[in-house]
C-alpha cells in the first residue's frame, strides 16, 4: 500500500483536468423568466410520440386482452374463424339496415368483453373518413355515378352537377361495411392476446416458421421502437430551443436510421446464437393448447343465426 | 460420443471423478472480421463441478470464450473439446452431437434482450425443452417447476417488453435450467441488475454450484467472487490469460489487477471473506 501524501499526490495527478469553459457558470434562462416563441412540434416530434404512444396503447391492449370480459373467453380460433364468416356476410350485405345492426351488434359485444365503447368507436371512426370517405368522395359526384342530384354544386353545358342520391347510398354503403369489418378486426384483436392470436393462425394451417418471425418481428418491433425514442429524447434533451428542420436534422434522421440497423443486425445475430445454444435448428417447435369448451360452442351458433339472419333480412329488404 | 485426441477422452470412458474436465480449450484463436482479435492463444480446463470465474476488464475476450465454450462461434485456431468430443462447426453439425451437447450446457447471455424472444414467458421457458425433442406435458411441466423455483409463476403469461431488467434476467435463467444442463455459463450476470436480484442471483449461481453443476461466468465485479467461484481465470487487455487461481489468491495480488485493469490504483479490493461484498449484500437486503 502506499503512504497517504503520496496517494493525494497520485490521486490528484490522475484527476481529469476540466477544461475552464466547462467550469463557468452561464445563466442559460432569461433570470426575468420570461417566455419566448412557441413553435409546434415538427413531423419527426409527432412521428416518434406517435410510436411512443403506440407502445401504450399495446399495453393497454395486452390488459384489455387478458380482462374477463364475453370474448376474452372465447378461444381465439373460433373467433377468427367466426371473423372469416361474419367479414363475407358483411361484404355481401347490401342494406344499409342490415349493416348497420352489424355495426351496432359490433358495439354491443365490445361493451360485453369489457372494452371502454368510447374508445372502441373512436378507434374505429377515426380510420374510416380518413381512408375511406377520402376514396369513396368522387363516387358520389354526378360526373361518376349519375343520378337524382340531391345537391347541386355547378353546372355543366346547362346542366346541373353535384351529389347524387345514387352516389351518396353507394358510398354510404362503402363507409358502412369498412366500418363494420374494421370494427370487427378491432373486436378480435382488442381482445386476443397476439400469442393467442398467432396460435390460432398456427393451428388454422399457417406454416409454424412464418408465424415464428411474425411473433420475433413484433417482440422486437418495441424493443427498436424504445431505442429510437430514446435516441430522439438524447438528441431533444442536447437541443436548446426549437430544433431546426435544416440539413443537421436530416443528417441525424439518417445516422438514426444507420445507428438502428446496426443495432438491429446485432440482436439479430445475438437473437439466433440464443436459439441455436437452445437446440434451434431450423424447425422451431412451440407450445400449442387446444381446448374446445361449451362457450366456444354457443358462440358458433350465435354467430352463425346471426350471420343467417343479416342475410336473409339484407335478402328481403332488398337494396 | 466418438472419444479422440483430446487427452483427457480416454478417461471419459470411465466413472466420472469429480475433478474430471469436462471442457477443454487448448490455443484458442478468434477474431473479429478477421481485424479485431479477440482470443490471443487463450487454453482453459473446466473441471466438473467447478465454479470458475472468467476475470477482466471490458474488450478482454470473456464473452467470445463463453461463445466457443457454448459452441456459438468457432476458432480460428486452437481446440476445444467438451465431453471429451471435439467441438467444431462441423462436429456440430450432427444432430445427435448438436442436441447431447446443447442439453447439457447452457448459456445465460449479458443481454437478456436477445435471449428473450418469443411472445409470452411461457412460450420462451418452453422453447429449449421443445427443441430438445421433449413432449409437450413433460416441458409444461418442466416450466411450471423453473418458475415455482425462481418465483415468476405470476410471469408467465407477461409478454416480455412488459418485464423489469430484473425480471427479464430471471426469465432468461430459467429458459436455461428448464433443460436441466450440466454445465452452466454465465456472460455477466449481474451487470446492470439492482442490488436485490443481484444477491438473489449469487444465491442462486451457489445453490447451484453446491448442486453439483459446472458453472463459468464471466465478470468484473471481484465484490462476491469467493461466493461464487472456486477458481479465477484472468484475462489481459491483450486477449490472453494471465494467471489462474483461487479468488483469495486472486484478491491478493494487487498488482494482477491493476495491470489487467480490474481495479484502479484508488480502488479498495474486498476482503475474501467478508469486507465489501458483505456490506454491499447487507445494503442489498
Amino acid at each position: 500500500m502506499t503512504d497517504a501524501p503520496a496517494s493525494a499526490a497520485s490521486r490528484e495527478r490522475d484527476r481529469p483536468v476540466v477544461p475552464q469553459w466547462l467550469l463557468q457558470q452561464d445563466m442559460a434562462m432569461c433570470p426575468c423568466g420570461c417566455i419566448g416563441k412557441r413553435k409546434k412540434g415538427s413531423y419527426l416530434t409527432k412521428t416518434i410520440q406517435g410510436g411512443s404512444k403506440l407502445l401504450q396503447q399495446v399495453m393497454f391492449g395486452e390488459d384489455v386482452a387478458t380482462a374477463r370480459g364475453l370474448l376474452q373467453r372465447i378461444d381465439p380460433r373460433v373467433k377468427l374463424l367466426s371473423l372469416i364468416g361474419l367479414l363475407i356476410v358483411a361484404g355481401l350485405s347490401h342494406s344499409m339496415i342490415a349493416l348497420g345492426v352489424m355495426y351496432v351488434a359490433t358495439v354491443v359485444l365490445a361493451s360485453a368483453s369489457a372494452l371502454p365503447v368510447g374508445f372502441f368507436i373512436k378507434r374505429v371512426w377515426l380510420f374510416v373518413p380518413i381512408f375511406t370517405g377520402i376514396v369513396v368522395l368522387p363516387a358520389t359526384l354526378s360526373v361518376v355515378t349519375p343520378g337524382d342530384i340531391v345537391l347541386t354544386l355547378w353546372h355543366w353545358n346547362g346542366d346541373p352537377q353535384g351529389f347524387t342520391q345514387q352516389g351518396l347510398v353507394a358510398a354510404g354503403r362503402v363507409v358502412a361495411r369498412v366500418a363494420v369489418s374494421i370494427s370487427l378486426v378491432a373486436l378480435l384483436t382488442l381482445t386476443t392476446s397476439w400469442i393467442r392470436l398467432l396460435a390460432a393462425l398456427r393451428s388454422l394451417g399457417v406454416p409454424r416458421i412464418f408465424i415464428l418471425i411474425i411473433g420475433m418481428a413484433y417482440r422486437y418491433i418495441f424493443l427498436l421502437l424504445t431505442s429510437v425514442t430514446d435516441m430522439y429524447q438524447a438528441r431533444q434533451a442536447r437541443t436548446p430551443g426549437t430544433p431546426k428542420h435544416d440539413r443537421s436534422a436530416r443528417a441525424f434522421l439518417g445516422a438514426s436510421v444507420g445507428a438502428l440497423l446496426g443495432k438491429a443486425s446485432q440482436l439479430s445475430e445475438e437473437v439466433h446464437q440464443a436459439m441455436t445454444a437452445r437446440g434451434f435448428r431450423g424447425d422451431a417447435k412451440t407450445l400449442e393448447i387446444h381446448r374446445p369448451r361449451a362457450i366456444d360452442a354457443y358462440y358458433v351458433v350465435a354467430v352463425v343465426i346471426f350471420g343467417a339472419a343479416i342475410l336473409i333480412g339484407d335478402h328481403l329488404l332488398g337494396r | 460420443m466418438a472419444v479422440d485426441g483430446n487427452p483427457d477422452a480416454s478417461e471419459s470412458c470411465r466413472a466420472p471423478k469429480p475433478a474430471e474436465p469436462i471442457l477443454v480449450a487448448t490455443g484458442l484463436h478468434y477474431s473479429y472480421l478477421d481485424r479485431y482479435p479477440a482470443l490471443n492463444d487463450v487454453s482453459v480446463e473446466i473441471r466438473r463441478g467447478e465454479r470458475v470465474a472468467l476475470l477482466g476488464a471490458n474488450g478482454c475476450g470473456k464473452s467470445t470464450l463463453l461463445k466457443v465454450l457454448d459452441g456459438l462461434i468457432f476458432p480460428t485456431k486452437g481446440f476445444y473439446y467438451a465431453f471429451g468430443q471435439e467441438v467444431t462447426e462441423d462436429t456440430m453439425e450432427d444432430v445427435q452431437m448438436s442436441e447431447g451437447f446443447r442439453s447439457r450446457v447452457g448459456f445465460v447471455f449479458q443481454n437478456s434482450d436477445a435471449q428473450v424472444f418469443s411472445p409470452t414467458v411461457r412460450e420462451e421457458i418452453a422453447f429449449g425443452p421443445l427443441q430438445l425433442g421433449l413432449s409437450r406435458e413433460d416441458t409444461t411441466g418442466r416450466v411450471e417447476d423453473v418458475t415455482a423455483m425462481l418465483g415468476i409463476t405470476d410471469l408467465l403469461d407477461r409478454a416480455p417488453y412488459q418485464l423489469s431488467g430484473g425480471q427479464k434476467k430471471k426469465v432468461a435463467i430459467a429458459t436455461v435450467l428448464v433443460m436441466g444442463p450440466e454445465v452452466l455459463l454465465f456472460d455477466e450476470p449481474t451487470a446492470a441488475l439492482d442490488p436485490r436480484t443481484q444477491y438473489w442471483l449469487m444465491d442462486l449461481i451457489e445453490q447451484l454450484g453446491e448442486s453439483g453443476k459446472t458453472i463459468v461466468h464471466a465478470t468484473h465485479d471481484l465484490n462476491a467472487l469467493h461466493r461464487i467461484a472456486d477458481r479465477c481465470v484472468v484475462f489481459s487487455e491483450d486477449h490472453t490469460i494471465v494467471t489462474e487461481g483461487t479468488p483469495e489468491q486472486t484478491l491478493a495480488d494487487r498488482d494482477l489487477l491493476l495491470g489487467v485493469n480490474l481495479i484502479h490504483q484508488h480502488s479498495t479490493l474486498p476482503s475474501p471473506r467478508s469486507g465489501a461484498a458483505g456490506a454491499i449484500r447487507d445494503a442489498g437486503r
